[in-house]
């Protein structure tokens, strides 16, 4: 074979290869067109039918056939696609109507989000929350005002969602997004070997000092087991929080702190107060006695994993969470008993999240604003949508238990079969309370208890409302955290030789970083929104 | 003839036989944690942390990574594909560009470089380039978003100029004189006497096609379109999560042991791309003997 063949050859390979490349990106674009454009031939007519013929003015039009796009956290499921196929099966039939439902997964979703809400995509509908900075974006108009467009497309919704959580979805004035029906209490707290408590004897976890003792008599009693085994700085900050009764304002405020729930207007940073120096006193004594390792802080160790393999005890988590890890560890280590301390009890007083903690927002540039909130209004009131969306195709997914309301996973029929698959979608935005098939906290047996507590003695949450974006202290807050991570940290934790030097280096430390300057915009920021709200 | 082996060169061998081997073994060691990290069950390493060799055998992450088959072997076909062709098409227009910058008759070239060059400095960002590509040219959830970005490389372009620059200038104009056209000195002369120089920007292309995840994080939605890497680095998002609060949330059918995960996602990755090296070293040094010139 000559060479010049050989390289025509090659070069031909090289171009069958584009030409297949291309070829298959067409295709599948093709493809794509054409699945959106045949289903839409014989229902439109039926769909565009329907409405009409009910000659009900109020009803708005859904004559013309709509694709929406919805963007949720997390991932699709293996059976998201059949899910979606039979939920768009209804939503043709009921609005003339198919939604396409794209998933952020969990990597850099922040980053994700972000270009989402900014590059103005199409899209008519995505998950809004608190943590995924909600009323940044509604500050900064990402989202669209659904004040007018409520009462008219989502009438039902607009008429059961509690005004309390209308209010607190409001920014500006405006309403920016639909919250979840779906009341939760997450306050931090520790689950903790509860065998281990009544194996050694130990008092009952109630406040700070059987804590101590309980950890103490742990420690004593097994050499070979650090209590909090891990990276324990998550414990031993919202102990301190929740202990101290601080309250953080606006999400996560670091050292600026509002000084109790009674006093929302007292706003100081925390490391000048007496009571935190005495903390960080006793926290010297907690590491001197070895209740978390030296390294705690550099480590990446979860104090979780340690108590399922017995070299721990505790393990911060919030109060669902702990249900979550405690029906885990009930699976898979029967012989492991846990206890959960929630922090509520230092203060007995339980908020819970706001209402946009989990909601769903329509962004501005959304092609179908109208329809979209039609199909959520479906979905939040019609158990038909909402019983598919959520836990799939019953008798395929799940079915129904016996009391009529609750449903089991396998479905009858399916137990143990290797050839069930789950489904199983971020629902949150949409969840509603009434309407919920699954407990709370993967149905640990422990929390209507606790949530019987929680509600009992709930307060509204007047604290993460207040909006603040820091612009006119950028620099001050990066110096300050900065100083916290190489100070503050390691002395809230008494990894420290003497706690009164380090503490007065911190405090000079914070000072030079401009930490009033932090206090004082909190102040002017917090009193707007109370003033605005009338709180004292 | 024998020629005799003095002592000291016998010293010598020895001497380097062994250094060379403990080296070898120094960098063959972290790949064997990564491979036995993979085999160890979750638990054992929480407890005594990674060993050389597991005391039990696990292959629970493998199981958790493979629990769908049928989308792992998708997705190998995805970045295949992805990086045959991205090399092949990225070496084609990479080399004509580098030929262009590279000859001195073209008397634009400083113009054309500098526009090139500056792309390296200052860039638009994240969200205009994002706004580029799903908006004005549609290739959201598109394997064209996929290819396309990373096609040509300021980098690569410099590579190649420099590279093409140390072929003789009296090679294209002798062709020149036997009447050969530009397209075929490029293809005929320069392209075969370039040969390590396109074997080492292949190499870096075919690791950035095979390595990129980032362009499929931004825009792809559709599972049968992600390549092998984001996959993995999805599955492996998601066992980051189930630890988290947000897991009681979320009834994941099976929580995957998460840092024996991590190891598994690597060996399932690098496995396949391990290959390439022992080919593409092949021209690294035949490429080396072609580039003399004679006379």
């Amino acid at each position: 074979m000559n060479p010049q063949m050989k390289k025509t050859g090659s070069l031909l390979l090289s171009l069958t290869l584009l030409g297949t490349v291309l070829a298959a990106c067409g295709g599948n674009s093709d493809n794509n067109g054409n699945s959106q454009a045949s289903p839409s031939g014989s229902p439109s007519s039926s769909g565009s039918a329907s409405p009409s013929a009910g000659g009900d003015a109020a009803k708005p039009d859904t004559s013309k056939k709509v694709e929406l796009v919805w963007y949720l956290l997390g991932d699709a499921s293996s059976e998201s696609a059949k899910v979606n196929a039979e939920f768009n099966k209804l939503l043709e039939k009921d609005l003339n109507t198919t939604v396409k439902f794209n998933f952020t997964t969990w990597n850099d979703w922040q980053t994700k989000y972000n270009l989402l809400l900014a590059s103005g995509e199409k899209i008519d509908m995505l998950f809004a929350s608190t943590w995924a900075d909600y009323y940044k974006f509604a500050n900064q108009g990402a989202f669209l005002p659904l004040d007018d467009l409520l009462p008219k497309y989502a009438p039902e919704t607009w008429n059961k969602v509690p005004q309390q959580d209308w209010t607190e979805a409001t920014v500006k004035g405006k309403i920016y997004a639909v919250p979840a029906t779906y009341p939760e209490y997450t306050p931090d707290g520790l689950v903790y070997r509860e065998d281990w408590r009544q194996e050694l004897n130990l008092p009952e976890i109630k406040d700070l000092d059987t804590l101590e003792a309980y950890l103490d008599g742990v420690k004593k009693a097994k050499p070979d087991v650090t209590p909090i085994n891990g990276k324990a700085w998550n414990e031993a900050y919202t102990l301190f929080k929740s202990y101290s009764g601080y309250e953080q304002i606006g999400g996560d405020s670091g050292v600026v702190v509002a000084k109790s729930y009674d006093a929302p207007r007292d706003i100081v940073a925390y490391p000048f107060t007496d009571e935190f120096e005495a903390w960080v006193k006793r926290m010297k004594t907690w590491a001197d006695k070895g209740f978390w390792t030296s390294d705690s802080l550099a480590s990446q160790k979860e104090a979780g994993d340690a108590i399922k393999v017995g070299t721990g005890a505790v393990y911060w988590r919030n109060a669902p969470g702990a249900g979550g890890y405690i029906t885990d560890m009930e699976k898979n280590k029967p012989d492991i008993k846990m206890g959960y301390f929630p922090f509520t009890r230092f203060h007995n007083y339980a908020m819970p999240t706001l209402s946009v903690n989990n909601a769903m927002a329509i962004p501005k540039s959304a092609p179908n604003p109208e329809r979209t909130l039609m199909v959520l209004d479906k979905l939040r009131n019609d158990p038909k949508y909402y019983d598919l969306l959520t836990y799939g195709i019953e008798g395929t997914h799940y079915s129904i238990a016996d009391d009529g309301k609750s449903i089991v996973k396998p479905p009858k029929g399916m137990e143990g079969k290797k050839d069930f698959k789950g489904y199983d979608i971020a629902s949150w935005g949409w969840r509603i309370e009434s309407m919920s098939r699954e407990k709370q906290a993967a149905g640990w047996t422990g929390f209507d208890a606790l949530l019987a507590e929680f509600k009992a003695e709930s307060k509204p949450n007047i604290f993460s409302p207040v909006l603040l974006d820091y612009a006119p202290v950028k620099s001050q807050q990066a110096a300050v955290n900065q100083v916290f991570e190489q100070y503050g940290k390691p002395l809230m934790m008494g990894l420290v030789k003497d706690p009164d030097k380090s503490l007065a280096t911190f405090r000079d430390q914070l000072k030079k970083a401009g930490v009033d300057k932090i206090v004082d915009y909190i102040k002017t920021e917090a009193s707007k929104y109370y003033d605005e709200k009338g709180i004292q | 003839m024998k020629i005799k082996t003095e002592k000291s060169t016998v010293a010598f061998n020895v001497l380097g036989f062994a250094v060379m081997t403990l080296l070898t073994l120094a960098c063959l060691l972290p790949f064997w944690v990564i491979v036995s990290g993979s085999f160890t069950s979750e638990l054992e390493i929480i407890e005594d942390g990674f060993k050389l060799w597991p005391d039990r055998l696990s292959v629970e992450a493998y199981q958790a990574a493979f629990s769908n088959p049928a989308q792992i072997f998708r997705a190998y076909e995805v970045t295949i594909a992805l990086t045959v062709a991205g090399t092949v098409i990225g070496l084609f227009v990479t080399s004509m560009a580098g030929f262009v910058l590279s000859r001195k008759d073209f008397k634009l070239r400083n113009g054309l470089a500098f526009f090139i060059y500056f792309t390296t400095l200052f860039s638009g960002g994240l969200i205009p380039w994002y706004i580029m590509i799903v908006k004005y040219l549609g290739w959201k959830d598109s394997y064209l978003s996929l290819l396309v970005p990373s096609l040509l490389g300021a980098f690569n372009i410099i590579l190649m100029k420099n590279f093409m620059r140390s072929i003789p200038e009296s090679i294209p104009e002798s062709a020149k004189i036997d009447g050969a056209g530009e397209f075929r000195i490029y293809w005929r002369l320069i392209l075969p006497l370039s040969t390590p120089g396109l074997a080492t920007i292949g190499l870096f292309m075919a690791l950035s096609y095979w390595n990129d995840w980032f362009h499929a994080n931004l825009f792809i939605t559709s599972e049968d379109k992600y390549p092998l890497q984001f996959l993995l680095y999805k599955i492996l998002a998601s066992a980051a999560v189930l630890k988290t609060n947000v897991a009681a949330n979320l009834s994941a059918d099976m929580k995957p042991p998460a840092e024996t995960l991590k190891m598994a996602a690597s060996v399932i990755v690098t496995g396949p791309i391990v290959f390439l090296y022992p080919f593409v070293q092949r021209y690294f040094v035949k490429g080396l003997t072609i580039g003399a010139v004679k006379g």
